[in-house]
């Protein structure tokens, strides 16, 4: 009785594991190539420091969850300037390369009025109904959102309706022409000189007397009229007021200003703002180094391959190693079926809590441990078939079949998991996906050969002593 | 039969070692004449544009188009193919342009997709820059050269460094069998196929492990130190059924990918994983006993 408990723990540990999964609905997550969808590589131009590229992750990501279309983008670092990024569903390969690829458009532009003053979009053009006395007509300019009175379009040498939610409330601004570009500056750096955070505006040579110019013309305004835009990408991230203390006459001149930001978010607020002012939207320019679309037919039929193939090839080894070893066939059946399940819960799991998607090159690797799973019975038995010839009792070669091959297997997993590590550590895109699955596999199967294997073989030699349930061979023979 | 599934078969391994090593020294010779060849120009390496860079369009052929029209087609488009090819008997036309701006990569897209009937989305569309690939070989040499350098000192550590040495040179059997075959019979090489050659690597010192942790047993068994003719011959006598079990149960579900595939009527990038898989086990288990057993007759048996 306990030598069957002991057999079927690991099994049945596994198979609760599978309930437990399946019960929860989670499921591993399939990557681009099984479900289709555009994947693009970009590498940075020279090795840039990991914030930077943890910043341009994140506008990247941000950019594209703009779009609406895109399910679950995904966005990752590889290796030491590489940026992956992975958008299933999307086929618009245009769109794609516009949201990650460039730099982005930085302009600054003289507000004209804004919705603080009017209370609604300044784009709404408000008229007595000639018809109805008391009601009135809406209309808007050309070339903007009739329900937001958002321009549809960012053109920077005309006026435009912009959206900012600065403040943590929405307002839209009307802007006039862009007066200055990304291009304009030299520097910018985010200080706390006394009490509040500051970011200090450095423009190029050329440049200092257009800002000078325009300050001036602004400094003669009041309220709203009195502020500058800073617009990125059609949005405006930061639109500070003209300080007071400015003459008209003047301006800010010397080609350096600076802008306060206030003390309430112990200065990310003016890092973020520093960060666009220098780099445009990205703080890094990439390469794009490879850009791959696969349309959804395709990923569905890789991934019907996939699985059809690993289930011919599940079968036909089972009934292969049932035919040969009979008895002991059953119980690998039982631990490989097992094996399948645990492998596919903890994909699953992964996918859940750690966002492991699974790929082609993953469902390769799980197709290739099939069979390595194999093998580790198949070393047990050989060994256990040696012992026996030696003429040893069926309990003791076991217990000495197991042992051995523990450590046969041992060194074999170990030389496989390395390589899965290895071309973890240094591989990138794809070869990760493989090396996962190869790896858990791996790890899988000592589990198995430990604690499943061995008590399986202890069960099957309490249960029997014929040589012809264990082996394709005659009483008289072994 | 039983003889064999006993293990009883009474090959004798020592005195055939000779002629396995012919064999070696013949294959050696075949592989390095076919790597002269294809380095002096003759034959060549199928390499995809994730090594030469440039653009990939994969469309399906919904207006059945023939074989002479696509010629004209191939002319005409804005951006010079350096190769095409169709797939599934002429439903799937593959094309490879060199590398071209995001305009012209779409004037190709459309005139693509009014020649084949097909919706622009529905076109594969792949573009590699031209550092991609050389950055790729870059990083499967280091991990090669640093996975070797490991396991190299593991087998040193755990059997003797006599050992790491064959292995390393079935591995190397392996290595060229893999290229050989695949500038042979003219495959693409893909990021799929660094895949499987890096695992054929780990698939082959795996089963060389195996075997050289038995030799290590059996001759501990016989209480010698080092190993003999007669624990040569028993050892790979008793080995040979493991082996064979072992690569059936390991080329099995890899070649029920290609099968599938074909029964599908599909073909594609796992199937790409797949071909060199199969020559790659096959190759692995072959050495793991031909390769092996003259080295470790020269080497070690007094």
């Amino acid at each position: 009785m306990r030598v069957l408990i002991r057999a079927i723990l690991i099994p049945v540990i596994f198979i609760l594991l599978f309930l437990f999964i399946d019960i929860n609905q989670f499921t591993p997550k399939l990557g681009l190539d099984l479900q289709g969808g555009i994947s693009v590589l970009l590498t940075a131009e020279n090795e840039p420091e990991l914030e930077l590229l943890e910043q341009a992750v994140e506008i990247m990501r941000s950019r594209i969850e703009d779009f609406g279309d895109v399910q679950e983008p995904e966005i990752s670092i590889t290796g030491t300037k590489g940026v992956l990024v992975q958008l299933p569903g999307l086929t618009d390969q245009e769109k794609a390369i516009d949201a990650v690829g460039t730099t982005g458009l930085l302009s600054f532009r003289p507000v004209l009025s804004s919705s603080v003053d009017t209370g609604y979009s300044p784009a709404f053009i408000i008229t007595n109904d000639p018809d109805n006395e008391g009601e009135v007509l809406t209309s808007v300019p050309e070339g903007v959102n009739e329900y937001t009175g958002i321009s549809l379009n960012d053109e920077i040498n005309t006026i435009s309706y912009l959206l900012s939610d600065e403040g943590g409330f929405p307002v839209i601004y009307k802007l006039g022409p862009s007066k200055l570009t990304g291009a304009d500056i030299e520097n910018a750096s985010a200080i706390v000189p006394e009490n509040e955070w500051i970011v200090q505006l450095k423009f190029k040579e050329n440049s200092s007397s257009k800002f000078t110019e325009l300050t001036k013309q602004l400094a003669q305004e009041l309220g709203e009229q009195r502020k500058l835009a800073i617009v990125l990408d059609g949005k405006v991230v930061s639109a500070p007021s003209i300080s007071y203390e400015v003459d008209p006459n003047i301006g800010i001149d010397g080609g350096t200003a600076a802008i306060t930001v206030g003390n309430s978010d112990s200065g990310e607020k003016a890092n973020n703002l520093a960060v666009i002012l220098r780099y445009g939207s990205l703080p890094v320019s990439f390469e794009r180094s490879s850009i791959q679309k696969v349309s959804a037919t395709l990923g569905e039929n890789t991934l019907k391959i996939g699985v059809n193939a690993g289930l011919v090839g599940i079968v036909v080894v089972l009934l292969y190693l049932l035919s040969y070893y009979r008895l002991l066939g059953v119980l690998t059946i039982l631990g490989l079926g097992t094996f399948g399940l645990a492998f596919y819960s903890i994909l699953a799991l992964l996918s859940e809590y750690q966002g492991f998607t699974l790929t082609l090159a993953g469902v390769a690797g799980i197709i290739v441990s099939i069979g390595l799973a194999a093998d580790s019975y198949i070393v047990t038995f050989e060994k256990f078939k040696d012992e026996l010839k030696l003429g040893r009792s069926y309990i003791y070669s076991a217990e000495k079949a197991t042992k051995e091959a523990w450590r046969t297997i041992l060194i074999a997993d170990f030389v496989s998991l390395s390589a899965a590590m290895l071309l973890f550590i240094l591989a990138i895109g794809p070869i990760k996906g493989f090396a996962i699955s190869l790896g858990l596999a791996t790890l899988i199967d000592l589990i198995y050969t430990r604690y499943y294997t061995r008590n399986a073989l202890n069960l099957a030699v309490s249960v029997t002593n014929n040589p012809r349930l264990f082996f394709p061979i005659k009483r008289g023979e072994i | 039969m039983s003889k064999l599934f006993l293990g009883n078969t009474k090959i004798d391994f020592h005195k055939l070692s000779n002629r396995f090593y012919k064999i070696f020294i013949i294959e050696m010779i075949i592989f390095l004449s076919i790597i002269l060849l294809t380095i002096s120009g003759l034959l060549v390496l199928n390499l995809s544009i994730d090594f030469t860079g440039g653009t990939l369009y994969e469309v399906n052929n919904n207006s059945n188009v023939s074989t002479t029209d696509i010629e004209d087609i191939v002319n005409t488009l804005e951006l010079n193919v350096t190769r095409y090819e169709s797939l599934n008997e002429g439903d799937i036309y593959r094309f490879r342009t060199n590398e071209g701006s995001i305009d012209q990569e779409n004037s190709v897209l459309t005139e693509l997709s009014k020649f084949f009937n097909t919706p622009k989305d529905e076109i594969g569309f792949q573009r590699v820059g031209p550092t991609f690939g050389s950055e790729i070989s870059k990083q499967g040499l280091r991990a090669l050269i640093i996975f070797i350098t490991f396991i190299s000192l593991l087998i040193s550590y755990r059997y003797e460094y006599k050992f790491a040495i064959i292995a390393l040179i079935a591995l190397l059997h392996d290595l060229l069998m893999c290229v050989c075959i695949y500038i042979l019979i003219s495959i693409e090489i893909t990021p799929a196929t660094i895949i499987a050659i890096l695992t054929v690597l780990g698939y082959s010192l795996y089963d060389t492990v195996v075997i050289f942790d038995k030799l290590k047993d059996s001759s501990k068994k016989q209480k010698q130190t080092s190993i003999s003719k007669d624990v040569l011959n028993s050892t790979f006598n008793e080995i040979i059924m493991r082996s064979i079990n072992t690569s059936l149960t390991s080329i099995i579900p890899v070649l029920s990918l290609i099968l599938v595939g074909n029964h599908l009527g599909l073909k594609g990038a796992l199937s790409d994983f797949a071909i060199p898989l199969v020559i790659g086990m096959i190759s692995g288990t072959y050495s793991s006993i031909f390769v092996t057993v003259p080295f470790l007759s020269r080497f070690l048996t007094k």
